[in-house]
This record gives structure tokens, C-alpha cells and sequence, in this order.
């Protein structure tokens, strides 16, 4: 199984500048200067050994993440703008790998950066699509607002696969396709929803964009039940934990130190630091990514250590 | 986790030991919080002495910043002494260094309130 990284940002999808790039690649020449270049693995080399903030980018798109068997249809958390090259790849897969056309999606909350990318995801074009689309809202409703007139130029009804909307129940754990499906309401403006999966043997938790208030023992205890033995949990972790509690507490987001602080508490194995502060560059999120694992090794309760990866937009990670 | 407050001449200090997670965060709240109304009456600062904390997690820190709060509303400066190793990388990684000033002792931050 594999767990793919279509879109990694807070908020807004945010896009590198031609400064941004200019500076990465200034800082490629200097720090591979008096390395070996002569040949193309050698220049490989040099650039693996780089920091991931130079040689690479964690990306702009928004929010959107999928959980793939390699077989069958496929199940993706949210819509952001991420999910364009989404439906790109799963349509090579279709012509590829055999796979159905048939698109399951668990919806966190309704605000723009998570459904934004649903008018140019193309398999929703397709009429042999199939797409289940499940969350704690109205989806529905709000794509067709996302794409009525005079925002969007395209109307839902204009898409012509085959959609189903369903509000699915709160913290009883449903089968789809399947999974078993546990579905949280979250700490957000206007709510937002996590979910469990569990398939396979392997717990998988999305749990983005949820504030989680610290004085609260009930909600924290039972978010920590719900993230209980996960294998891997996507969690928001898009501010400081200063920022989180004061200046931008109620914003309805979360911090890496709380992020770390739940995943011990729930013996999670991997966690994902997930919805990146679109003002922080790359260097920032690697700092931060950093820290975290600092901060992982001086409060770790015994001696396994809990695997701390920063999503990245094009991530897989396998499982 | 044990908790002490003193009230000295320039100030009221509360001194924490051990350790402060989600299983010991309520005591230390319910013993730090009184403390900045004592520091209003001395009208003083807040000093709070973690230099026998080895480690705060997350709910630690929130009992922090309801102390910085609370001490804005009420104009009382609350200040951090005695942070070990361990905790100063807690204290830059969670921003808090940028929330409280930080004395390397008790005596520094009363003797920096006097001033």
C-alpha cells in the first residue's frame, strides 16, 4: 500500500517564484562547488547530498492525499488543488494498470483549499466515472456553489461521471470499499472531519485542519483513541505552538509540538507533518521538520522512536 | 511534579520539579495560576523557576501562556529562570522564547524586575 502526497499547503495553493528558484540554484553551485561533476551520477550525487530545502521543494498545491492498493479504485482525502494531478495520474493508471474508474473521497471540510481542485479534476468529466464522495457536510452543495455562476465558468452538472454525496456518521466505524472508516468531527470554523482508516491490518489517520484546544481532556483523550496504534497519521501541524495558543488561537489549526505530544500518547508509529504555512519557504518547513524530530527524541516516553516524515508534494511513502 | 510559591521583595516565584505532561499539567496549573494575583498584590513580577524541570510537554507549555495572559490583563511581567538544556530547545522549538524573556536564575530575573 502506498500513501501518495498530491497537495501538502495550507490555506492557499502557493507557487515558487523565479527569485525562490534563483537563490535554490545559487546555493546549489556553491555548495557543490569542488565536488565531483564529471559524470551524470556523480552530479546525482552531489545534488542527493544536498538538503532537501536546495535541491528540492515541498510544494504549493493544497491539501490532497491518497491511499492506494495498487488495485481497484482509489480513495483520496480532500480536493485541493493537488488533486488535478491526481486525476492526471489515475487516468494513466486506468489506461495502464487496469484500474476502475471508480473514485471514493473523504472530504475534511468544505473550505476552499480543500475541494478547489474538483472543477479540473478531469476523470469527473469522464460519464464512466464513478465518484462517492463522503464528509461531514453538504459537499454537494458546495461545489455547486464552488462553480456556479459568476465564479467558475463550468457547472457541476456539467461534469457528467456518476456522484454520489454522503454525510457519513460520526465515530462509528463504517465499511467502504473495503475499509473500515472511522469518521471524527473536528475543532475548526465551520467543523472539520477526520478520518481512520483501517484495511490490511494497517491503521491510516487523516487529521488535518483541527485546532486542538489543550485545556479540553475529553476532546484530546479521545483523539488520542482515535488515533490509537495508527501506522501512520497525517496531521495538521501548521503553526508554532506559541502562534497556536495565542495570536492565532481559534484559527483552527495545529503545531508540530502537539502534533508529537498525541502521537505518543496514541503509540502511533509514522506521522506526517501536513497543511504547511503557506508563508513559510522551504528552509522554514525543513527548520520546523527538523525540530520536530528534535523535539520527538527529548520527550519520547520509551525507547522506540516515533518515525516523523514532512509531507512533501509528491510524496509516496509505503506501507 | 511538585510546585512551590514564594512571595520576595521584588516578586512572587514559582518554582516547579520533575516533570510536566498531561499527567501532572492540571496540578501545575492549578498551583501557578493563584500565583499571578499574588504578584498583583506584591506588585511585583511573576518568576517562575523551572530549573528543576526536566521536561514540558504541550499542556505544560498552555499553562505557560495562561500565565502570560493572565499577566497581561493584569500588567504584571512574567518571566522564565533556570531553564536546563532540555528545555531551552523545547522553549526555541515551541516559539516560547519568543513569548517570555528568560533569566538564568531566580536572583537575575527579581534583581531585572527591580530595575
Amino acid at each position: 500500500m502506498k500513501i501518495r502526497f498530491w497537495g501538502t499547503r495550507g490555506s492557499l495553493p502557493t507557487a515558487m517564484t523565479a527569485d525562490t528558484l534563483k537563490s535554490k540554484m545559487l546555493q546549489v553551485m556553491e555548495q557543490t562547488n569542488g565536488k565531483d561533476l564529471s559524470t551524470p551520477e556523480a552530479r546525482e550525487a552531489a545534488l542527493d547530498a544536498l538538503p532537501f530545502s536546495v535541491k528540492g521543494t515541498y510544494g504549493g498545491a493544497s491539501s490532497c492525499v491518497e491511499i492506494d492498493r495498487g488495485e481497484g479504485g482509489f480513495i483520496v482525502c480532500d480536493m485541493g488543488s493537488g488533486l488535478r494531478e491526481f486525476g492526471l495520474d489515475a487516468m494513466r493508471r486506468i489506461a495502464t494498470e487496469d484500474r476502475q474508474t471508480a473514485y471514493s473521497f473523504f472530504i475534511s471540510h468544505v473550505h476552499w483549499d480543500h475541494i478547489c481542485g474538483f472543477p479540473f479534476f478531469i476523470p469527473a468529466f469522464n460519464p464512466a466515472s464513478e465518484l462517492r464522495v463522503h464528509g461531514g457536510h453538504d459537499v454537494e452543495a458546495a461545489l455547486l456553489r464552488q462553480q456556479d455562476v459568476p465564479s467558475f465558468p463550468v457547472p457541476l452538472h456539467f461534469m457528467q461521471s456518476k456522484k454520489e454525496f454522503t454525510q457519513t456518521p460520526m465515530d462509528t466505524p463504517i465499511s467502504i470499499d473495503d475499509y473500515t472508516v472511522t469518521v471524527r468531527k473536528q475543532h475548526h470554523h465551520g467543523d472539520s472531519f477526520g478520518y481512520r482508516f483501517e484495511i490490511d491490518g494497517k491503521v491510516i489517520v487523516y487529521t488535518t485542519d483541527a485546532e486542538h484546544k489543550l485545556e479540553d481532556e475529553e476532546q484530546l483523550d479521545a483523539h488520542v483513541e482515535f488515533m490509537r496504534d495508527a501506522d501512520l497519521v497525517v496531521f495538521d501541524t501548521m503553526y508554532s505552538m506559541a502562534d497556536a495558543i495565542s495570536i492565532k488561537e481559534d484559527w483552527g489549526h495545529s503545531s508540530n509540538i502537539v502534533a508529537v505530544d498525541l502521537c505518543h500518547r496514541a503509540d502511533v508509529k509514522h506521522l506526517v507533518m501536513f497543511h504547511h504555512e503557506p508563508v513559510y519557504d522551504d528552509a522554514m518547513i525543513l527548520k520546523n521538520h527538523e525540530e520536530t524530530i528534535r523535539y520527538e527524541e527529548l520527550l519520547r516516553p520509551g525507547s522506540i522512536a516515533l518515525q516523523i516524515t514532512c509531507a512533501y508534494d509528491g510524496l509516496e511513502i509505503d506501507l | 511534579m511538585q510546585v512551590s510559591t514564594d512571595v520576595r521583595d521584588n516578586g512572587v516565584v514559582v518554582s516547579a520539579s520533575g516533570s510536566i505532561d498531561h499527567s501532572s499539567a492540571a496540578a501545575f496549573e492549578e498551583a501557578a495560576v493563584p500565583a499571578v494575583k499574588l504578584a498583583v498584590d506584591a506588585a511585583g513580577l511573576l518568576v517562575v523557576d523551572l530549573s528543576d524541570v526536566d521536561y514540558m510537554s504541550s499542556v505544560g507549555l498552555r499553562v505557560l501562556m495562561l500565565l502570560a495572559k493572565a499577566g497581561k490583563v493584569d500588567t504584571v511581567a512574567v518571566v522564565i529562570s533556570g531553564l536546563q538544556p532540555a528545555l531551552q530547545e523545547i522553549f526555541q522549538i515551541s516559539h516560547f522564547d519568543k513569548i517570555f524573556k528568560i533569566y538564568g536564575s531566580t536572583e537575575e530575573a527579581l534583581a531585572s524586575g527591580a530595575a
